[in-house]
């Protein structure tokens, strides 16, 4: 148990009723010959799944009894894919597919809290369809769209052909600002090619010094407090471990319902190692990766992506963290 | 057993695997049921495999996908699968489809005195002897475990915050009050005397309720989640997985509360996957994640033997025939141990 070799790697689909998850799901699944997937779909979806192993879910939200008020688990998800694991004939992957006003935190939670899927499968990526008609309408109106493109490895963003490009570079701007990492596709009716939405393994930290995400500072213009944006901070000056430790998870602690996802790479002042993190909420996944490469800048970069972030006085934190 | 760190037991087979059965099937064994001086035992290919004293076991195909859950009525097993089938199976293999709910699974089954119940997403399915027709009991959210009590007079209904406790009056009429606790519940038992009920929980703990006075408390300390647990015959003992050590919580006089379980520690300091009670004993068969198991009593941890060594998979069954006379041990590897408790000279 635990190895990674082991572990059936997990898709997560989001994206909003009429988006194209159904269309991708359906190439995903022709297209794919001799693999042997599971789809979790749930009550609400499109119909016409062509898959031999459809799961109904119901998408049931628990709140976990561990003293952290924003770790939300998806329960149903957690007996699905133990009753997965359980089957005699190995599945090469496991897509699950939300409903469109789903929030995407409890799916990812769900493998940071529940050991037994820990153990047996991991999160490979979170893939969100997004309609280049209607998505900057769907952001302004629905907190779940903004949640969706800001927990998204890959935004897909579909039916690009029904939009002029002028209206492409504003929504791509929007999906930019909302989340800077996302991987933006652009399709029409979900015409991708597979190996770039499945197989990513998006969540291992390995794959985050592998992928080297653009941590530029971010200049921020004040949007309304609701909006999703992110903000990113570089600094060449080594952190100190003890001071950046207690802001981080008191921050986390604190601000951890609105603060989505974080991401870093970090040089403690007296470490040979890098630093590597990844959070979704106040669930953290952190660990040394390793050696500074030879002949490679050393500095810190660390991204958060979330609500209200203006108010949390980030960069006067993060530049206390420097080392004397 | 006594421990000898000088020698590895995989290396020695125990007498009961000499004298046993041992089947290499590679197929996940996901449940086994006691049938008599049989035992039934559940997969996850979907089929159930009978094993009978001195007898080659039987393979019937009962489900397309796994064997979710399995339990008797009479001598007849019932069996819920991930292809949405609740079947009766007789021990000769004829199956009988009760309900089919296709993409729906059939997460539980249990049965009392020909009544059937089976459970999917987060409805009860009750059939009472000789009714064609279900009756429906729906429920808030999925649930996570059902249990008649010893009388079949409640049934109780574990699920995300709670239990329901479901009452039969004398003219058949069923009626609910709920238990309440923060959190998913998920397999639920009363002890043997019925004064108690438990559950598992998402987080590493146990809930009980002591029914009379319908108080409760939480059993945690757990490293792991709580999977396997069950009453000893007369309900002193709740024997627990979901630790290192096998965690005997006392179930006489008021119940737990303010007092400390036995701890049963093993060879190898492996996690504790199942927990079988020995019948009309304070004894317990304990299967370990590594593939061993013991037998211990409960109050003198000295006296443990080693039943199985290692296969290096997780204990996911194990069952005692009624009479005593032999266990089946199954694991998620696919390895049977089907053998006699006794050597002839000790019956």
């Amino acid at each position: 148990m635990g190895e990674t070799n082991k572990q059936v790697p997990v898709t997560v689909l989001t994206g909003f009723l009429g988006a194209g998850k159904t269309t991708l799901l359906n190439r995903i699944l022709t297209e794919q010959h001799g693999k042997k997937y599971a789809v979790i779909v749930n009550e609400f979806g499109e119909q016409g799944i062509d898959n031999d192993l459809v799961v109904d879910a119901d998408e049931e939200v628990f709140e976990m009894n561990n003293g952290c008020i924003c770790c939300t688990v998806r329960g149903d998800l957690i007996r699905i894919l133990s009753g997965l694991m359980k089957r005699a004939d190995k599945l090469d992957a496991i897509i699950v597919e939300t409903t469109g006003l789903a929030d995407p935190a409890p799916v990812a939670q769900t493998f940071f809290v529940d050991q037994d899927v820990a153990d047996r499968t991991k999160l490979d990526a979170i893939v969100t369809v997004a309609d280049a008609v209607h998505l900057s309408t769907q952001l302004s109106d629905h907190h779940e769209a903004e949640e969706q493109v800001a927990f998204a490895d890959v935004v897909l963003l579909n039916k690009i052909d029904l939009v002029d490009e002028s209206r492409l570079d504003a929504v791509k701007d929007r999906i930019k600002k909302i989340n800077p990492f996302a991987k933006i596709i652009h399709t029409t009716k979900c015409g991708v090619s597979l190996s770039e939405i499945l197989n990513l393994d998006a969540f291992n930290l390995k794959r985050i010094l592998d992928t080297e995400p653009d941590f530029l500072t971010s200049d921020h213009d004040h949007e309304h407090d609701d909006d999703v944006t992110s903000l990113s901070f570089v600094s060449d000056t080594p952190l100190d471990m003890e001071k950046f430790q207690d802001w981080f998870s008191k921050l986390l602690q604190t601000k951890g319902q609105d603060i989505l996802r974080t991401k870093g790479i970090l040089d403690f002042k007296g470490e040979n190692d890098r630093y590597v993190f990844q959070g979704v909420h106040m669930l953290m996944d952190a660990s040394p990766m390793g050696k500074w490469p030879e002949g490679k800048e050393r500095n810190s970069r660390l991204v958060f992506i979330g609500r209200n972030l203006e108010s949390m006085n980030l960069k006067e934190g993060f530049e206390n963290c420097k080392s004397a | 057993m006594k421990a000898d760190s000088n020698k590895f037991p995989e290396l020695n087979k125990t007498k009961f695997e000499n004298r046993g059965k041992e089947f290499k099937l590679g197929i996940p064994v996901t449940n086994a049921i006691t049938i008599g001086n049989s035992v039934a035992v559940g997969f996850g290919d979907g089929t159930v495999r009978i094993f009978r004293s001195g007898q080659i076991s039987e393979v019937i195909k009962a489900h397309s996908g796994v064997v979710l859950s399995i339990s008797k009525d009479g001598e007849d097993i019932l069996t819920g699968g991930d292809d949405g089938r609740f079947l009766k199976i007789s021990l000769d293999g004829e199956i009988n489809e009760i309900a089919n709910f296709g993409s729906r699974w059939v997460d539980h089954v249990t049965a009392y005195n020909g009544s059937l119940v089976c459970t999917s997403g987060n409805i009860v399915y009750l059939w009472m002897p000789n009714k064609k027709e279900p009756k429906l009991l729906e429920h808030e959210s999925t649930i996570g475990g059902v249990a008649f009590d010893s009388k079949g007079r409640r049934l109780a209904v574990s699920r995300y915050g709670g239990v329901t406790l479901w009452k039969k009056d004398y003219s058949n009429k069923w009626s609910s009050s709920n238990l309440i606790w923060k959190g998913s519940h998920n397999k639920v038992i009363f002890s043997t005397d019925d004064r108690f009920l438990v559950t598992s929980m998402q987080e590493n703990q146990l809930h009980f309720w002591r029914l009379k006075d319908k108080t409760d408390s939480f059993m945690s300390g757990y490293g792991a989640k709580v999977k396997s647990f069950a009453f000893v015959y007369d309900s002193k003992f709740l024997v627990t997985s979901g630790s290192n050590e096998a965690i005997c919580w006392p179930f006489d006089g008021n119940g737990p509360e303010g007092r400390k379980p036995i701890c049963l520690p093993y060879v190898g300091n492996k996690l504790v996957t199942f927990v079988e009670p020995f019948p009309n004993e304070n004894a317990i068969f304990t299967g370990l994640s590594d593939g061993s198991v013991f037998l211990s009593e409960i109050e003198k941890s000295t006296n443990t033997i080693i039943i199985r060594s290692f296969t290096e998979s997780e204990v996911t069954t194990i069952a005692v025939t009624e009479d005593c006379s032999s266990i089946l041990i199954g694991d998620i590897g696919g390895n049977i141990l089907w053998t006699s408790i006794w050597d002839e000279e000790e019956k």
